[in-house]
């Protein structure tokens, strides 16, 4: 952190950062301030109105006949981003793994694999939706035109999650892949060469040279991927299930596919909008969020293997 | 530090993003700042975004303009009901309200409670007699009209007369009532119609209608009329029938849904499929239906069937009016209801109606209808009307009053979708009443 004495004066580092600071003032932190203000009150859309109840609306979140359903959307965010984090990046890795090894004959797959992350995830949940309608739903129509069963995927609690998690991933892999792919080029072919003559197959050198190399970017990846899993998978869960369905039995306070940024969204801008209630949840979403990045900064970089003096 | 910086960072984008839906709706209104030229500009922000609702509106504007040239009205699409009254009251904060704003039934007493408005009825005189009572009724509190109506519907059965021969039914004596459905579906299963049942997508009005045809307000105070209501009714007898009877269906296998809530789309392409031998929806569906059906088989009609040992009180009106906002010179605003009264005269009502399946909202709509034999060119649309006109007014039909009623909604759904999934119909109906009645106590805090 020495690179200060480059600058002449104190001053001029701080003009090249104006702009960004103002663009962050006015997008990042004021809203972000707002919102932690927003979450004292009781503060409704409609009404315009702003009541000071202090700290009212998050013990709301936590103690009382509201408390359930947000216990139960925290913990179905919490199952549904290690479902869409881990099983996506090894099916991301394995897949740029197989085409990676093809070379240069493998890009029409590598093309192939990349464009869902083209699609916006409106369109994505759209074509889910469309897909996935089990009535009239392409899936349904041909399942049952050679098998006995339909399944419900938009209601069945476990299918409707499942739905959710599989279009999550799927509308990611091509993120993760471009990465994986790049990552892949710079392992060197010789350890591979070496694990081969030492009579390592397929498998070993999969999990004892592939894996390790690329765990930096795989590191890099659970974060991103956890941040999708948090914010993006919103207009997925819009469009095919609208939070729902609900669930059985202790399930049954929200909607199996409410995820904490849905929530905050249903209880914001849905039904009466109670903004003050919403802003609160926002605030729990951000000391969430702050609490990952320190642990992703402190914990994580130790742990990674970046492969001693590659480069 | 730079790590706790960007921890700082990283958490604050979190909840910008909460903070930036916010203010995205805030630009909305920005554009409707410029031009005051000559021509007074008088902003009709509705929320229907198909080009057939909506450019029927557009069509009818531009005719409008064309009559006189003081004002012009400038009608927009603003996404949904819910995000068109969201974009007013947010417009209205910023002294740039539209005049005219079209918003559902659910959203009267929101938009009675937002202050934006002022009850149309204050707004010079006009005759209100035309139009149909119950409908009226619904927008009228203490006496006065607060919006005028404009697209009004109400469920009805629809049927599969194919299917119904099949299964040695009368096709043209429907089920009209909860055990005569299910005792259609049992004969018709017997017969082995493979798709006998009935779908109508998990929607809270429905339940609404079901608690109106019985007589029973959903909640306390007048059904919110006599006063702001303090307690939903989800718990009544009343109400424990409807879930019970949709309980019923789906443990036989006769109930049909895409499985996501409000889907009518969805339950619509059910009953068109022929995947179902009844359906329930609006009767602004009439047409859009019909035509999807494309004659694959013949689709009848027939009054939403009630519980049998109840009398039939009749229908809430669903649909939406056309409120006008405050703080507009006063030669605008009369503008302003002219052109409501104007969209909403007797022959744009009926060509609304034949274009689309509303009601039209005015009786000399009707009676010219009538009169042209309209009822026995188009025999599934009599139906409607028999159902509405019949209605008998009180508290229940004329409709519910509550500033949640969007939650009340949800939660009925959610009720209802715990129940397809096994609950017991005591405990949903009494969950139902205690979420309904938190969230209507934490509303009614604000004043």
């Amino acid at each position: 952190m020495n690179n200060q004495s480059q600058y002449k004066s104190r001053v001029l580092p701080w003009i090249f950062l104006m702009p960004t600071l103002l663009v962050l003032l006015v997008f990042l932190y004021y809203p972000a301030w707002q919102s932690i203000i927003l979450g004292l009150f009781r503060s409704n859309l409609f009404l315009g109105t702003r009541q000071f109840i202090g700290l009212e609306n998050f013990k709301n979140l936590f103690t009382g006949p509201l408390a359930p359903a947000y216990y139960q959307v925290f913990l179905q965010t919490l199952v549904f981003s290690v479902l869409v984090i881990f099983p996506g990046l090894l099916i991301s890795l394995i897949l740029a793994a197989m085409t990676s090894s093809l070379g240069s004959e493998g890009k029409v797959y590598r093309i192939l694999l990349i464009w869902p992350y083209a699609l916006s995830p409106a369109v994505a949940g759209t074509i889910f939706s469309f897909m996935f309608n089990p009535e009239t739903g392409a899936v349904n129509t041909i399942l049952r035109s050679f098998t006995p069963f339909s399944p419900r995927w938009l209601d069945h609690p476990i299918l409707a999650f499942l739905l959710v998690v599989c279009g999550c991933i799927w509308k990611n892999l091509g993120y993760n892949i471009v990465f994986y792919l790049a990552s892949l080029q710079n392992v060197p072919k010789a350890n591979y060469e070496a694990a081969e003559l030492d009579g390592a197959g397929m498998i070993t050198r999969f999990f004892r040279i592939t894996m390790p190399l690329v765990s930096p970017v795989t590191y890099f990846l659970i974060f991103t991927n956890l941040s999708y899993a948090l914010f993006e998978a919103f207009a997925l869960v819009d469009l095919l299930t609208r939070g729902g369905p609900v669930g059985a039995a202790p399930l049954d306070n929200a909607g199996l596919t409410t995820f904490l940024i849905y929530k905050v969204f249903q209880d914001g801008f849905g039904g009466s909008s109670n903004m003050g209630f919403a802003a609160a949840q926002s605030v729990v979403l951000m000391v969430l969020v702050a609490l990952i990045t320190v642990f992703q900064f402190k914990v994580g970089e130790k742990r990674v293997h970046y492969g001693g003096a590659a480069s | 530090m730079k790590r706790l910086l960007s921890a700082i960072l990283m958490s604050l984008l979190a909840v910008s993003l909460f903070a930036g839906g916010q203010s995205e709706e805030k630009q909305v209104s920005s554009q409707s700042m410029e031009n005051e030229t000559e021509v007074k500009e008088i902003q009709f922000w509705y929320a229907f975004s198909d080009d057939k609702r909506s450019g029927w509106i557009k069509g009818l504007a531009e005719e409008w303009n064309a009559s006189q040239s003081e004002y012009k009205i400038i009608a927009e699409p603003k996404g949904s009901y819910r995000e068109t009254l969201q974009a007013s009251v947010l417009a209205s904060r910023q002294g740039v309200a539209p005049h005219l704003v079209h918003i559902f039934e659910v959203g009267s007493q929101l938009a009675l409670d937002s202050g934006i408005f002022e009850p149309i009825g204050n707004v010079g005189t006009f005759d209100t007699s035309d139009y149909i009572e119950p409908v009226l009724n619904y927008y009228t509190l203490d006496g006065t009209v607060n919006s005028i109506p404009f697209n009004s519907s109400s469920p009805i059965l629809y049927t599969n007369r194919d299917m119904m021969k099949q299964a040695g039914l009368d096709p043209s004596n429907p089920p009209r009532t909860f055990e005569e459905i299910l005792a259609a579906c049992e004969q018709a299963k017997a017969a082995g119609v493979e798709n006998a049942g009935l779908g109508f997508n998990v929607h809270g009005w429905f339940f609404e209608q079901w608690l109106a045809q019985q007589g029973a307000p959903i909640v306390n105070n007048g059904n919110g009329r006599d006063g702001r209501a303090t307690e939903t009714m989800l718990d009544s007898t009343e109400s424990k029938k409807i879930f019970g009877f949709i309980k019923e269906l789906n443990d036989k296998g006769f109930y049909k849904y895409t499985g996501k809530l409000e889907d009518w789309g969805g339950s619509d392409a059910i009953f068109q499929e022929g995947q179902v031998m009844f359906h329930i929806t609006s009767t602004a569906d009439l047409g859009n239906i019909t035509s999807a059906i494309n004659g694959r088989f013949e689709m009848g009609t027939g009054m939403l069937p009630i519980p049998g040992d109840s009398d039939r009180n009749g229908v809430v009106i669903g649909g939406a009016s056309v409120w006008l906002t405050k703080g507009h010179p006063m030669d605008e605003m009369e503008a302003a209801r002219d052109f409501i009264l104007f969209l909403t005269n007797t022959d744009n009502m009926i060509d609304w109606h034949k274009m689309t399946g509303y009601y039209p909202v005015r009786n000399s709509s009707v009676d010219k209808l009538e009169n042209d034999g309209w009822f026995a060119e188009a025999p599934t649309r009599t139906i409607a009307f028999t159902q509405l006109l019949e209605t008998v007014p009180n508290q229940a039909t004329a409709g519910g009053v509550m500033g949640t009623f969007g939650d009340t909604r949800t939660i009925v759904e959610e009720a209802i979708q715990k129940i397809l999934n096994g609950a017991d119909v005591d405990a949903a109906a009494e969950e139902a009443k205690k979420l309904a009645d938190l969230k209507l106590i934490e509303y009614n805090k604000n004043f």
